[in-house]
């Protein structure tokens, strides 16, 4: 791979714009980049960016129909708050304790003990009422909210009041079945288990920059133009009903999917319509699973990504990764 | 198509699964018939012995008291503790709540007897088999066979009666291992008391010279003389009065016959003409009379080509043999037998013990006693293994292979056993394949779909799910009281205009007048003209379940044809026939329902159309009279439950039907209360968006078989080529077609015992280890984790004082499931323990998935979230990738509709109804489909969403970001997971184990073997010229051998170790003189000589070789050379 002559400079300054933030939602706007570089923020956001997850259970008793293994997978799998997991140590890298679990810089002790008494009730064991963790800052995040609620500060954005609020189900307990447990969560990342992933959906779209050919438009009777408008399953196009002119309501709302382009040609008019997607502006649509704040997914993933970067960029100096080693 | 909103579990379970309960009757009602009524009167049919006294004539009668101990039952029998009991019940006993029974439990392992398919009884059927004309000399091709069943059905008799050159017949019947052959004539006479002109009136009658060759004359006019023949063969032999007949026939059978040895030969001939001769009538000599001559008309008809053959692979002419009659007949042969061997016992403790008598009845308890467990025995083994064990074949298509083991991998495997049919053993290994055609006479019986392909094709076919065997119970539970029947019959059938026989034949036959059979025995005739009015009568009565007809009887009216098969109005009553519902088009008064339950003899001769509102060609000669239910009758269980499967290419349904029963799904929800010796759970199953309605009737919700995966259909990297299928390994961490399979070892000490030492489980006492898996009583802990080779259990030797840790086996690591105590021995030791172990069995990369399409394929690559592509609609990244290449040539159009089907269903938060073939039936009150494809149907359920109408997606990819310029179609589809795991299969080795005599590698998995480097695999690499490996491959990885041959004498065998060598070297040893390797330390023993040693590089096999040829007297000769011109080097 030839390099560039010294001084030549392809650095670009990418402009983000927050459309939508909530606590785990987020859309925003990429701009003036270009699309590994869009892509490789939505990889590292899936993948890359630490949580704090169980990863080792010991059970002590389980008599409930469930097995061991499945027991400390359906654990694993329950989002635990992690804001501070960028500030935790990976187990692996963890000097004081050689992870296993007896140190509070590399990971945190839950407990979990429930048995269904003699009632004939099946008695739900559940993440919020179940699960004891030794750390108020790791703790499964239905925990949490209900612990913001019982302070007042509600969330805004927890949109749904009759929701079910019982936290995650673990399992089923019935008339004198026991399960009794110690589990550590640690920290980790998307990549190694899916459990360590922060993101419940990353995507990003082309910005689609879509052009009427107005002229040729106009030629059509509006019948015409109102079954071109609805041959685009996403409303993208509208009719103005002063004008009937065909306007562009809602130009993100295009799947790239071609029908209108189709349409067109099917009416015997192409070129009525062209659509191209601008390749370096991306629209941005993140959830969390609540480990972490989107905002905070976010940004952790613009220091991994950085911290990935400067890796590379150590490398031409010296081969000391670091503490990076871990991301690569 | 949205279903009706889904009941909660508790209400499914509430439901006593009457749909389920339908598909296990024909096992568990013949095996309660034989409970209830079957016993007792098999046990009555037995003649009773008498054993003499030689010395002083005193005789025992009758030694026959029924003390049978069983010791098996049938599950869900009238036997089982379980019958009757609800779901609820069930569960509290630790069974499945949907156990329906109908299996036997033998040595824990749950066996069913198969049903086969045999010949109908007491039909006779026109056949055409060259292995007549092996009878003997003068034999055709053609003869008349019915197989005739007693009305107690403990016994059936096949007779044959073969059609002569001369134009005379044999009736034939196996008797004691052979087949006896009678003159018919003979036969007619011994029958009743009657004349040559009567045998030839009754012969002709269906001859009369008015007809011609009209529309269903059957006669010709060379019956005359074939009368003649057989009269004339019986006066050849002087036989005139019916007395002289019987004693002929008794002369013959006197000696072979058990039990008449002092008899007049007239009552021997007496009984074998109740026992042999068309049995199913009993003794009532006149119809069987009657029925033979019945018999003989159809042969001559054959003969003549006036009616055509029988075809014996028709389902026309078949019945099942269920698990109760097989256990009755069986019985009774055993119980024959034993009477047998005990009379021998006692007639010889008579002659050797002068103060035994036969009054002595303890005396004689005492020595019947040691043979008592003989019959418990011999029914053991038939459960067990499948084996009727007896002298005679009695009547049975074969001997081995009787039942079958239910597997419970999952249900679909389970219920297919229980719904399978055979065709018997015998076929299997018949090089014509005529009997595996799949015929039009099985449809709507046997499913078209649900059949293997390889071996068994065609064999083993499966009831259709609507199709019910009759039995011997009626609809409300009672059993059915077959004489009362046949009489309420009778005098509606003479109500409607038959005249009835009485006791003669009528002068007369087809085509003016038609016989009336029932079950087998000729009960009058019918002008032929007022037959069609007869026949909608019963069907009326049948509608209005009359209680002259049985809702199961079957009116078999055979029109007058051209040739055809042979007229007549054949009426079963009897048990063991297929049946199923149809829709009559007669509509009664109360404007019910008319379903009527048809058999395939009448199905052949009825007009039945699809209820697509059509006629189906149908001309208004013929219009139809009944008209299917649902076009998925025709389907088995497991046919009927792949979606769509009228949008599949054929073969596709039948992999899916193989497949459906080879899937990893919930096996059961008992689990934990069962020792199955392998069992497979999936943990986290789904039920199917996609579904037919059978899903939901036969409760497949309690045993779901796999997940909705989102599977995108394209060609991405390479790693999904040949149905190579990528899984998203973040979707398999979340839990994703994860399973485990149980194995059950069942550990008996007592069993393996060794020289008499008894073992039991128990701990060393010196280990103090707390941590260690054996508890303190010798078995391991539940919930422990063992890896290969760790010990997990151990026994303690009562003699020695030894502890014998055992390790476990294999090279996976298990978890300890569960430890049950099989109770304790007389000590109060522990002898036997079931250990269930754990293994996980995530998913990896060499396991099998499979759609509901018979689209199965190998996961390729685990491949992490961020790698697979992405829809920016949504950010949905599909579960699993397959490659578009497995469509075109397969033609699995219902996978592509699942897919939408499946998409726009859970878009809407219902489930999709995919019942084949519902386009085809038109519905009451709604004008024909809305829409002209289900397509049309679902695209606008997903552009309601804004999704694309054809279910396709602009998809970016994840490794560029950047979308593809192709429309990706993705959508869930239900996949289930094979259980053909990679972890049961794959082989590997380096070095190990090498075999004794050759000092190759062993082969085997379990040994840790090589995979073969074969003839073909050799061809291969001298093909491609690739010596250098070829010698790496077959020599020096294989037995590589340096041998010391003499170049002298030419011997590879002599060659010794020279002693002085030896002695020198320790000498040298001791002095501390540096040993080195002495060049040559071997001589020739034949030659005496050290001279000529060279060393050789060969295959240690040869030198084998040459040891075995050396033990042969045959000397090998190795010619060894240096010079590299003279072609092979070192050769013999």
């Amino acid at each position: 791979m030839e390099r560039p002559a010294t001084g030549v400079t392809y650095q670009r300054f990418p402009r983000v714009k927050i459309r939508e933030l909530k606590d785990d939602y987020a859309k925003f706007e990429l701009r003036d980049t270009c699309a590994s570089m869009a892509n490789a923020l939505r990889r590292v956001m899936i993948a890359e960016v630490p949580t704090v997850a169980i990863d080792l259970v010991e059970i002590e008793s389980n008599s409930s129909v469930l097995n061991d293994e499945f027991i400390a997978h359906r654990l694993g799998l329950i989002p635990l708050t992690s804001s501070a997991a960028m500030g935790m140590r990976f187990s692996r890298d963890c000097d004081a304790c050689d992870g296993d679990g007896s140190c509070e810089h590399c990971s945190v002790e839950f407990h979990l003990a429930a048995r269904a008494t003699d009632s004939g009730q099946t008695l739900e064991v559940t993440s919020t009422k179940d699960l004891r963790s030794t750390d108020p800052k790791v703790c499964p995040v239905d925990q949490a909210r209900e612990y913001q609620q019982a302070l007042g500060n509600i969330d805004p954005y927890d949109g749904d009041p009759q929701g079910d609020h019982r936290g995650i189900l673990i399992v089923k307990l019935r008339r004198g079945q026991e399960l009794r447990l110690r589990a550590i969560a640690r920290k980790g990342i998307g990549k190694d288990h899916a459990k360590w992933s922060p993101a419940a959906t990353v995507t990003f779209m082309y910005e689609p920059d879509i052009r009427i050919n107005e002229e040729l438009m106009e030629t059509l009777t509006l019948e015409e133009k109102t079954s071109w408008v609805e041959s685009s399953p996403t409303k993208v196009f509208d009719i103005d009903p002063n004008t009937q002119q065909v306007v562009v309501s809602d130009p993100e709302a295009y799947t790239y999917d071609d029908e209108v382009i189709k349409k067109a040609e099917a009416m015997g008019k192409p070129g009525l319509i062209e659509i191209n997607a601008k390749e370096d502006s991306f629209v941005f649509t993140v959830e969390t699973t609540g480990a972490l704040t989107a905002y905070e997914l976010i940004m952790n993933a613009i220091t991994v990504l950085r911290q990935k970067l400067d890796a590379v960029r150590l490398q031409d100096d010296d081969a000391d990764l670091g503490e990076l080693g871990a991301h690569l | 198509m949205p279903t009706a909103p889904e009941k909660s579990p508790a209400a499914a379970a509430a439901a006593d699964y009457a749909t389920l309960r339908e598909l296990y009757r024909p096992h568990i009602e013949s095996f309660d018939y034989f409970l209830d009524e079957g016993l007792d009167k098999m046990l009555l049919s037995i003649r009773p012995m008498e054993i003499t006294d030689p010395s002083s004539n005193a005789t025992l009668r009758n030694i026959l008291r029924a003390s049978l101990n069983f010791l098996f039952r049938s599950c869900s029998s009238k036997l089982c503790h379980l019958r009757g009991a609800d779901s609820r019940k069930l569960i509290y006993h630790g069974e499945e709540a949907t156990e329906m029974g109908g299996y036997f439990i033998s040595g824990g392992m749950e066996r069913l007897i198969r049903i086969l398919i045999i010949q109908k009884r007491n039909y006779p059927m026109s056949m055409v088999r060259s292995s007549f004309v092996k009878r003997g000399e003068g034999y055709t091709d053609k003869a008349v066979v019915i197989r005739c069943v007693h009305l107690d059905q403990s016994s059936s008799v096949t007779v044959k009666l073969y059609y002569l050159q001369n134009g005379s017949a044999r009736l034939g019947f196996w008797f004691g291992g052979r087949e006896v052959l009678l003159p018919v004539g003979i036969v007619l006479k011994a029958l009743v008391d009657t004349s040559d002109w009567e045998i030839g009136a009754s012969l002709t009658c269906c001859y009369s010279d008015k007809h011609g060759n009209g529309k269903g004359v059957v006669g010709t006019e060379l019956i005359g003389e074939r009368t003649q023949i057989i009269l004339d063969e019986v006066r050849a032999l002087s036989l005139i009065t019916r007395k002289q007949c019987l004693v002929h026939i008794g002369k013959y059978f006197r000696s072979v016959m058990d039990g008449f040895e002092k008899d007049d030969y007239e009552t021997v001939a007496e009984a074998v003409i109740k026992d042999y001769i068309l049995v199913h009538l009993q003794n009532d000599n006149h119809a069987k009379f009657n029925l033979l001559i019945f018999m003989l008309q159809k042969l001559y008809a054959l003969v003549d080509q006036t009616a055509s053959p029988d075809n014996p692979d028709a389902l026309q002419f078949q019945e099942a043999l269920l698990p109760g009659y097989l256990i009755t007949v069986f019985l009774k042969d055993r119980i024959q037998d034993w009477m047998r061997k005990s009379k021998r016992v006692i007639l010889e403790e008579l002659t050797k013990n002068k103060s035994f008598e036969l009054s002595n009845s303890m005396e004689i308890r005492k020595i019947l006693s040691k043979h008592t467990t003989f019959v418990g025995r011999a029914i053991e083994s038939l459960i067990k293994v499948g084996r009727a064990n007896s002298q005679s074949m009695l009547d049975l298509p074969q001997r081995d292979g009787m039942t079958i083991q239910a597997e419970r991998l999952n249900f679909h495997r389970y219920i297919s056993h229980f719904r399978s049919v055979h065709r018997g053993a015998a076929f299997a290994k018949m090089r014509t394949t005529t009997v595996r055609k799949l015929l039009p006479e099985s449809w709507g019986f046997l499913c078209p779909v649900h059949t293997p392909d390889g071996e068994p094709c065609g064999l083993l076919n499966h009831m259709t799910s609507t199709c019910r065997v009759s039995s011997c119970y009626n609809s409300e539970g009672a059993i059915k009281d077959f004489q009362k029947i046949k009489d309420k019959l009778l005098s509606e059938l003479v109500r409607g205009g038959m005249t009835p026989l009485l006791p003669k034949i009528e002068h007369a036959g087809p085509p003016e007048i038609l016989h009336v059979h029932l079950d087998g025995c000729i009960v009058g005739s019918i002008a032929s003209a007022k037959i069609d009015e007869i026949v909608n009568y019963l069907r009326r009565l049948k509608l209005l379940s009359h209680p002259a007809t049985p809702e199961d009887l079957e009116v078999g009216y055979v029109p007058l044809s051209l040739g055809g098969a042979y007229p007549g109005l054949y009426l079963f009553t009897s048990p063991a026939r297929f049946v199923r519902p149809v829709k009559n088009l007669v509509s009664l008064p109360g404007g019910e329902p008319s379903i009527e339950l048809i058999g395939p003899f009448e199905q052949a001769f009825m007009e039945i159309k699809c209820p697509d509102g059509g006629n189906g060609g149908r001309g208004t000669l013929f219009p139809a009279t009944h008209e299917e239910i649902h076009p998925t009758a025709i389907l088995s269980v497991v046919a009927n439950l792949t979606p769509w499967s009228d949008h599949n290419q054929s073969p596709r349904n039948m992999y899916q039907c193989q497949m459906a029963k080879q899937t990893m799904g919930f096996s059961g929800q008992a689990l934990k209360f069962r020792t199955d010796v392998k069992a497979f759970h999936l943990q986290t199953p789904q039920t199917p968006i996609v579904r037919t309605a059978t899903y939901k009737k036969y409760h497949m919700d309690e045993f779901p078989s796999g997940t909705n995966a989102i599977v995108a259909v394209l060609s991405y990297t390479g790693y999904d080529m040949e149905d190579a299928m990528i899984l998203n390994k973040s979707a398999v961490d979340r839990g994703m077609f994860r399973g485990d399979i149980y194995q059950t070892e069942c550990i008996d000490l007592s069993s393996k015992r060794r020289e008499n030492v008894p073992e039991v489980f128990a701990k060393s006492r010196l280990s103090r280890d707390t941590s260690d898996v054996i508890d303190s009583d010798g078995l391991p802990r539940v919930g422990e984790a063992v890896v290969p080779n760790e010990q997990y259990y151990s026994v303690y030797n009562t003699l020695t004082g030894a502890i014998r840790p055992v390790r476990l086996k294999g090279t996976e690591p298990a978890t300890i499931d569960y430890v049950a105590v099989n109770g304790a021995n007389s000590k109060g030791f522990l002898e036997k323990v079931n250990i269930r172990l754990r293994r996980k069995r995530n998913p990896i990369i060499g396991d099998k998935f499979s759609s509901r399409h018979g689209q199965k394929g190998v996961c390729s690559q685990l491949w992490p979230d961020i790698d697979m592509p992405f829809s920016e609609h949504t950010g949905m990244r599909p579960d699993l990738i397959i490659n578009p290449h497995a469509f075109p040539s397969r033609m699995t159009i219902a996978m592509l509709i699942e897919s939408i089907a499946a998409k726009a269903g859970s878009l809407h938060g219902k489930f999709i109804d995919a019942t084949p073939f519902a386009s085809s039936v038109k519905k009451e009150g709604e004008n024909s489909s809305k829409y002209d494809s289900i397509v049309d149907e679902l695209g606008p359920m997903l552009a309601s969403y804004g999704f694309n109408y054809h279910g396709v997606e602009v998809l970016y990819s994840g490794l560029f970001g950047t979308y593809m310029n192709c429309e990706i179609f993705i959508g869930p589809v239900y996949y289930q997971r094979l259980r053909h795991m990679v972890s049961d299969k794959f082989q590997v080795r380096t070095t190990g184990r090498v075999d004794q005599v050759t000092r190759q590698p062993i082969g085997g998995r379990k040994h840790g073997g090589g995979i073969r480097f074969g003839e073909m695999e050799r061809d291969a690499l001298l093909a491609h010229g690739a010596s250098y490996l070829l010698h790496d491959r077959l020599h020096t990885c294989s037995d590589y051998h340096i041998a010391d041959v003499c170049s002298l004498c030419g011997s590879l065998l002599t060659a010794t170790v020279i002693k002085s060598e030896t002695q020198k070297k320790s000498k040298r040893n001791m002095l501390g003189v540096n040993t080195l390797k002495p060049p040559k330390n071997f001589a020739c023993q034949a030659c005496q000589t050290n001279k000529g040693m060279e060393t050789v590089a060969m295959p240690y096999v040869f030198r084998y070789l040459a040891a075995e040829l050396a033990a042969m007297n045959i000397k090998l000769d190795l010619r060894l050379s240096n010079r590299r011109e003279s072609p092979p080097g070192n050769e013999s």
